[in-house]
């Protein structure tokens, strides 16, 4: 379990040992950063219990549950390539569309709310994911709701 | 009297020069950052997500939204050795 960064490395080592034949194979997910950013909240609108359980396994483990959390592990993958498969077919422009705002802009997802719009409500109509915010005191509006987003550079993307 | 401009070309000369050795660095590092806008406070976390990004489409940049890893990507996250003094 590392710990640190290695210090002055040159060389990398890749292990090739495939998986022991009694661990069911489960296809790891090929969406990079900014789909992942894009998709977060609607993956952890679905995958909420999958997500927790796999958090507390971890956290219970203190730092040595690689192997025994790995049910609970291909559990969280297993929901959230089903998220961005249900996203894939029915939200594809939309989201490549604010994916893209995405990687311009840093992955601040406040610098493309416009087109967050777009997602959500394509998002919601199809698939019923609402993306909510947890931990939002209940008198303010949520920040992806709001009208003005104070830290934007250009007002045409709020 | 009019505008004495000719004791103002120096100053557009110096503009001129920073202007374009600044654009020019500027389209450079835009051309290196695969035709996005460079990222910047990039933290633990952003590194080791753009090195995904890296291992998923061969550029630090590159970005896909496939479902499936292409093959062999769940092998290719490396051990990175470090010397040691004995």
């Amino acid at each position: 379990m590392a710990a640190r960064e290695p210090r002055f490395n040159q060389h990398v080592l890749i292990d090739t040992t495939p998986m022991p034949a009694n661990i069911p194979k489960v296809e790891e997910i090929g969406a990079s950063s900014a789909p992942l950013m894009s998709a977060s909240y609607f993956i952890g609108a679905r995958c909420q219990p999958y997500n927790d359980d796999f958090m507390k396994c971890k956290t219970e483990a203190n730092g040595r549950g690689e192997v025994e959390c790995l049910k609970e592990g291909r559990k969280v993958t297993r929901c959230a390539a089903s998220v961005l498969d249900d996203i894939n077919k029915s939200c594809l422009e939309e989201f490549r569309q604010h994916w893209t705002c995405l990687d311009n802009n840093n992955q601040q997802l406040w610098q493309c709310r416009k087109l967050e719009r777009g997602l959500n409500k394509c998002v919601f109509d199809n698939l019923k994911l609402e993306k909510t915010i947890p931990g939002t005191p209940a008198n303010e509006t949520p920040v992806h709701l709001r009208k003005k987003q104070i830290f934007a550079h250009n007002a045409f993307s709020q | 009297m009019g505008v004495p401009f000719e004791a103002l070309i120096p100053y557009g000369i110096m503009l001129a020069m920073f202007g374009v050795s600044g654009a020019a660095l500027s389209k450079i590092r835009h051309m290196q950052n695969g035709d996005k806008r460079p990222r910047h406070s990039l933290d633990a976390w952003d590194k080791q997500m753009m090195d995904r990004d890296r291992r998923l489409t061969g550029f630090l940049r590159g970005q896909s939204d496939t479902v499936r890893a292409p093959a062999g990507f769940e092998l290719s996250n490396p051990w990175r050795m470090e010397p040691t003094m004995t």
